[in-house]
């Protein structure tokens, strides 16, 4: 158990930047997930908090003890790797008991030890056998038993789960968590899947091209996203975006088929800024179908279902507004809408999103 | 899926596939069978026309046997051999396999792709050009006719081999795998005995065998550096002429113990030869 800190962590590879300015400080036992799309630097991050790549700027703190320059032994940290990298010509007690055996432990520790992270990991009947002789599940259950058995300070987890099967990996992940809060141990877990990372991460931190972009809860993430970024990167199907002038009623409109109130403080922050031209963001679980089409002239959005794409509890439509503009929408009706029909939706003024065209950053 | 092509292919081109096999069967067999046969002769028989089948043609006798095992120079080239060959084997992989993973695994100053080169250099050289100096270097050093003046001469040539097959091998060890090591608290060296080692023990009994094979093998260094003490197999069946030209009996027996050992030895390192000698080609 320790507290992980880094500071402005850099790293290059030569002309390439692959970290800049990596600033992030854990609590005792928090689960910090890295999502981000492949070649954003989160493996990278990673792997100079294991030792297995060196920063080129910067500072790492495990425990308050910094780590730059340590071998990875010295740093007391445990990682699992995406393709679970096994050794293969060892049985699962002989993975199992590898970083303990290099330690010189006793054999009765060893054993016991090996037998306790087996039996939590539901393992014991599988000590004897090779890795090739496993599935995969069972092998992702072995790396993480071989992560576990040496009480290391921090875990690492680099896309554990991305090679096993969807089913599996939706029981995995509870799995992890709960193995995670029972042990307390600080983890960093690496992963592309931003569902993934909603539904594991105490904390989220999204990263692109090298770049922190936003940590936070997932609930931060979700509801109030830093930039256009951030807020197209997490929920799916992503936030639809539009560009729309802010109006001198306290609307935006992007076309004449698309004009949503705005909260009052979300308009007065824009005015004061001076944008008038804005990103208008929507989530599209958040448009809902509008009752009283005649009725409401202010916040409507009109338009023309193009394609329907059921879901089982909801759909999700592609609705044409006019002047060659798309919107997803995710509604909750399971089935009935067709392609054609025309539609008058919704949103409530708080889940509107605005972003800086300049900028990209959210105005708030 | 050849015993799937088998099944489906006409009885035509089965006869066919099978006759082109019989041919390629008597083809290598024939010069084993011919040392075999001769190695039962007489002296008289040897030259007798018509002599070939054993009980019907001619009386087999175990004498040119009797006689060279009894030779106790004949089982000294055989010991020799085995010595010289076992020695180098072990001296090749030892300075060899080391040199090898830090070519597969190090960044150097020099780029590991021409080092490589440079030492594959080594092995296109022809062997006779560089005769003479090492045998003065060998006079020098006192290592004319020695088991060890050998063992470094075998090594030099095919320490290039085993570096440059091995470090192949080593490079298809799985990265993540060293990683995985490194983080449970390995150092560089436990990573290579107790991790890319065992992984690689096929490539490394194939690569043994093949160098245990050339110096078995090697004819014209043992010939020319070697005379009483440390002659090999192959520098005693070349010397094997005697005052009444080639013994081809004696020489038949000889040749049957030189082929033997490596012959048996093959048998045990079969299944590794399969799959070593296709080197890297599919990764395992």
């Amino acid at each position: 158990m320790a507290i992980v800190e880094l500071s402005k962590v850099t790293k290059r590879y030569g002309d390439v930047l692959a970290v800049q300015d990596f600033n992030l400080t854990t609590a005792e036992g928090e689960f910090v997930v890295l999502v981000g799309p492949s070649g954003c630097g989160k493996t990278t991050t990673m792997r100079m908090i294991a030792g297995l790549e060196t920063v080129t700027g910067g500072e790492i703190k495990i425990g308050g003890k910094n780590v730059v320059g340590m071998i990875p032994r010295e740093r007391d940290v445990a990682m699992v790797f995406q393709n679970y990298a096994l050794f293969p010509h060892m049985n699962v007690f002989g993975n199992m008991s590898f970083g303990l055996r290099l330690r010189k432990f006793p054999k009765e520790r060893v054993a016991e030890r090996v037998h306790s992270a087996a039996k939590i990991l539901g393992i014991e009947h599988l000590l004897e056998r090779k890795p090739k002789e496993l599935s995969g599940g069972e092998r992702q259950r072995v790396a993480l038993g071989r992560a576990i058995v040496r009480e290391p300070k921090v875990f690492l987890m680099d896309e554990p789960l991305s090679n096993i099967d969807a089913k599996l990996r939706v029981e995995m992940r509870a799995e992890i968590i709960k193995l995670q809060r029972r042990l307390g141990v600080t983890t960093f877990y690496v992963t592309h899947d931003q569902v993934e990372a909603l539904s594991m991460g105490d904390r989220i931190v999204v990263m692109s091209k090298g770049f922190v972009q936003q940590v936070g809860t997932p609930k931060d993430l979700y509801n109030a996203p830093i930039n256009r970024y951030v807020a197209g990167f997490i929920g799916s199907p992503s936030m639809n975006f539009l560009r729309g002038q802010i109006g001198a009623d306290g609307t935006v409109s992007a076309g004449e088929n698309f004009r949503l109130l705005l909260a009052k403080d979300r308009a007065a922050a824009a005015t004061k800024k001076g944008i008038k031209d804005v990103w208008v963001g929507v989530r599209p679980e958040h448009l809902v179908i509008e009752r009283n089409p005649e009725s409401a002239t202010k916040n409507v959005i009109k338009g023309t279902v193009e394609v329907v794409e059921p879901q089982g509890a909801t759909s999700i439509l592609q609705i044409n507004i006019g002047e060659d503009k798309k919107i997803i929408a995710q509604i909750n009706e399971q089935w009935g809408r067709v392609a054609g029909e025309n539609l008058t939706l919704t949103v409530a003024s708080e889940l509107i999103h605005l972003f800086d065209p300049d900028t990209d950053e959210s105005i708030r | 899926m050849e015993n799937l092509l088998w099944a489906n292919s006409r009885w035509g081109s089965k006869l066919l596939a099978m006759a082109i096999a019989c041919l390629a069967a008597v083809w290598v067999a024939v010069p084993f069978l011919w040392a075999i046969d001769n190695s039962l002769k007489t002296h008289a028989d040897i030259f007798k026309p018509g002599a070939i089948i054993p009980f019907l043609q001619f009386t087999p006798t175990l004498d040119a046997w009797r006689d060279v095992i009894g030779d106790p120079q004949a089982l000294n080239c055989l010991f020799s051999s085995a010595l010289v060959g076992v020695g180098t084997t072990l001296l090749v992989l030892l300075i060899g396999t080391p040199a090898a993973y830090s070519l597969a695994r190090f960044e150097f100053k020099m780029k590991s792709k021409d080092i490589t080169l440079w030492f594959l250099s080594q092995r296109v050289l022809p062997p006779v050009v560089v005769l003479t100096p090492f045998y003065i270097l060998l006079a020098e050093f006192g290592l004319i006719d020695t088991w060890i003046g050998l063992i470094l001469l075998y090594s030099t040539f095919n320490l290039a081999f085993c570096v440059v097959i091995m470090r192949d091998i080593f490079r298809d060890v799985s990265k993540e795998v060293e990683e995985a090591a490194r983080i449970e608290g390995a150092s560089l060296w436990q990573i290579f005995w107790m991790i890319a080692l065992p992984l690689s023990l096929d490539g490394l009994i194939v690569t043994a065998f093949i160098v245990f094979a050339f110096c078995w093998n090697e004819a014209l260094f043992a010939s020319a550096i070697t005379s009483q003490h440390a002659a090999t197999m192959p520098a005693f069946i070349l010397a094997s002429r005697s005052t009444r030209g080639v013994d081809f009996n004696f020489a038949a027996v000889n040749t049957i113990l030189a082929i033997a050992p490596p012959v048996i030895l093959s048998f045990f390192v079969q299944r590794y030869l399969a799959r070593g000698l296709s080197f890297g080609a599919v990764k395992g």
